[in-house]
């Protein structure tokens, strides 16, 4: 990235306190704190990825495809975790409801994939103004234990009550999808160019959903309202002093995360064609948790590295004859280590070593 | 007549229901109201009571998992049921006091946040040991002999021995724990301890042993519900989880650090749960419990019992 052509606009967007003085490490905090180069990492990321994944990792593009899934869906519980500070254990209401909801309206309305995943994410930001409203109400532990509440009884509710509409315990297998914008099969594969890189459709319109997600984040984490999540986390009653309503910044840091979740399980119904009811426990919850704090909470790539290091291991790894039966064990140590030792995951580690390096400034 | 004997049968079969997250949410509520810690492992060790009540009452055989391929096939001391009884809580007592010295103590000062996220971390560390070691599937977890078979009671009529049987050793523990933190000098410097314990320091009394002894009577409570609770059902290693958000529920409903409030909280829980099964809306029971939990939550914050005092 060294040879990144620096114009005058860079020093204009950085930071006030990176002052250029020419060095390898002031030059890259400039590109780095632009939100164009921001996007544009995260495009030749992705674009790159399947290439990579599949010819050195052992990977499948399928599983490329739910790892950026669940990135998009770890971003957005990040923005909550990492920057407001509010550690919810009922997330997998807003990915599974979001995928009930796609699948329900690919079945029954539209199979537009477009429809498809604004419908998912509407109801799970409804939702999550509910669920948000009477979460809140109390911090700490009873938010925790009011989200595994509300998650664990809409587990329930789908399984039995609602099994007419969610067809209970066989999960929701009649998702429908149909082609992008009338032309565009999107579980087909792609024209010549870009099918050196990739080789089915579906996983370029995740991965535009992905840059769409990390450019959105961005963007919202640089405004002045990620900055009001911030002060939140850092103190809550101070900022309740400086005279912010706290209590809405954090409903609505609640409902732009279930926005992200929203997204990522309209995705993940249109991926599979089919919703199991296991995407809505709580133990779905716990992945995304481990994903995000594994990853690193606190910073905008790391929580999309914990969501593919964890598919990665939960897929791949599993498989290895003697490592394979005790992957879920290695995880659960390795996220041990990292909340005991390194709170700031593994993109925390790479900050570390990279400032190690380079002698870049704390942050 | 029939009614009553129905009522009265829908009451007992709701305290027996209850009792498991009674046991449990007894020991996660002292924990919580004294040390301020949050244990998302409570379930782990309900799960290790289970197992470890299995290893002592029987001899179970094994069909998978890693120690089968060792070539072990079966696991078990066959001691009985009251060995279990008694050896189960002492062995996750003193489990429940390396919890506290090498992983509670340093969170103490610490976020909740980060008490949840790394309990619930040991929770999977418990949880997978055991199924790759034991293998995944369910094991049946017989009831003691003295205790199997039906009871003529009055009224009620025909009632299962080991219901009462759970009833019973329930009622025993919990009274002994309210017993010990209402009416003895421990219980008062623990309590003393909850309010204000920096004022207990100044006093010259150390309270990292009283705050010990708290987790381990709270582990070992969990240790024994896993030994009350698994001839109910069968024992899998999915078990603790699964029993982890109803003890919460049960706490936070009651009050934190409420013993009475648990009692009674559990008891409504179970008793709403037997009742909407045994009414025909079984689909409804598991909904039913978290929905009344919601409600109380949203019209009493603190929970029935609960003091106004935010725990933090």
């Amino acid at each position: 990235m060294s040879d990144e052509p620096r114009d005058a606009t860079a020093t204009a967007a950085a930071d006030a306190d990176a002052e250029v003085s020419g060095g390898f490490a002031d030059r890259w905090a400039n590109f780095r704190d632009r939100e164009i180069s921001t996007v544009l990492l995260t495009v030749v990321g992705v674009a790159v990825f399947p290439f990579l994944f599949n010819n050195f990792l052992d990977g499948y593009t399928q599983l490329a495809t739910l790892m950026l899934i669940y990135g998009i869906f770890a971003v957005g519980f990040d923005i909550l975790l990492g920057y407001t500070g509010l550690l919810s254990f009922g997330h997998a209401v807003f990915f599974g409801g979001a995928a009930y909801a796609a699948g329900i309206f690919s079945a029954s309305v539209s199979s537009s994939p477009l429809l498809v995943l604004l419908a998912g994410t509407a109801f799970a930001v409804l939702l999550a103004w509910i669920v948000g409203f009477l979460s809140l109400r109390r911090g700490g532990i009873y938010f925790a234990i009011l989200t595994l509440t509300f998650g664990q009884m809409s587990f329930y509710l789908a399984a039995s009550p609602l099994a007419f509409l969610t067809n209970g315990e066989n999960g929701f297998t009649s998702v429908d999808i149909g082609s992008l914008l009338g032309v565009i099969d999107i579980h087909g594969g792609v024209p010549f160019p870009l099918s050196m890189l990739v080789d089915n459709m579906l996983y370029v319109f995740v991965a535009a959903m992905t840059v769409l997600s990390v450019a959105m984040a961005n963007r919202i984490l640089h405004s002045p309202y990620g900055t009001v999540f911030r002060a939140i986390r850092e103190n809550e009653r101070r900022a309740e002093f400086v005279g912010l309503d706290v209590w809405r910044y954090k409903l609505m840091a609640f409902i732009i995360s279930a926005a992200f979740a929203g997204i990522a399980g309209s995705l993940f119904a249109i991926e599979g064609n089919y919703v199991p009811l296991e995407s809505l426990y709580w133990t779905e919850s716990g992945r995304i948790v481990i994903m995000t704090v594994l990853g690193g909470v606190g910073s905008l790539f790391g929580p999309l590295f914990g969501a593919g290091l964890y598919l990665y291991i939960e897929n791949i790894v599993s498989g290895f004859p003697t490592l394979g039966p005790f992957w879920h064990l290695i995880l659960g140590v390795v996220f041990v280590v990292a909340v005991v030792l390194f709170p700031d995951g593994i993109w925390g580690g790479i900050d570390y070593v990279r400032r190690m390096v380079v002698g870049g400034e704390d942050e | 007549m029939t009614l009553l004997a129905d009522i009265l049968t829908i009451l007992l079969n709701g305290l027996q229901q209850g009792a498991i997250y009674v046991l449990l949410a007894v020991g996660l509520s002292i924990i919580l109201g004294t040390l301020k810690f949050v244990n998302f492992a409570h379930g782990a060790l309900y799960l290790v009571g289970a197992y470890l009540g299995l290893f002592i009452t029987g001899q179970v055989p094994l069909n998978n998992g890693q120690l089968a391929e060792w070539g072990i096939q079966s696991y078990g001391i066959g001691l009985g049921f009251i060995a279990a009884l008694v050896i189960v809580p002492i062995v996750v007592f003193i489990v429940g006091l390396l919890m506290e010295r090498f992983v509670a103590q340093a969170f103490y000062e610490r976020p909740d946040t980060d008490q949840i996220l790394v309990t619930f971390g040991l929770a999977i560390i418990v949880q997978e040991t055991l199924r790759a070691l034991l293998g995944g599937s369910s094991q049946p977890f017989p009831q003691p002999s003295w205790a199997s078979g039906p009871i003529a009671l009055p009224v009620v009529g025909n009632f299962p021995r080991w219901r009462l049987g759970v009833i019973a050793i329930t009622a025993v523990l919990v009274l002994g724990v309210y017993a010990l933190v209402e009416y003895t000098d421990f219980g008062l410097i623990v309590q003393a301890g909850t309010l204000d314990g920096e004022m207990v320091r100044l006093l010259g009394i150390r309270l990292s042993r009283p705050y010990l002894v708290v987790f381990g009577i709270g582990a070992a409570l969990a240790g024994v519900a896993g030994v009350v609770g698994g001839p109910l059902a069968n024992v899998n290693p999915n078990i603790g989880t699964e029993q982890l958000v109803p003890a919460f529920l049960t706490v936070v409903i009651g009050g934190v650090g409420k013993i009475e409030g648990a009692v009674v909280a559990g008891l409504m829980l179970g008793t709403l749960q037997v009742l909407l099964i045994q009414t025909g809306y079984a689909a409804w029971s598991q909904v039913g419990i978290y929905a009344l939990a919601a409600l109380v939550l949203l019209v009493r914050p603190q929970g029935l019992l609960g003091s106004e005092v935010e725990v933090s």
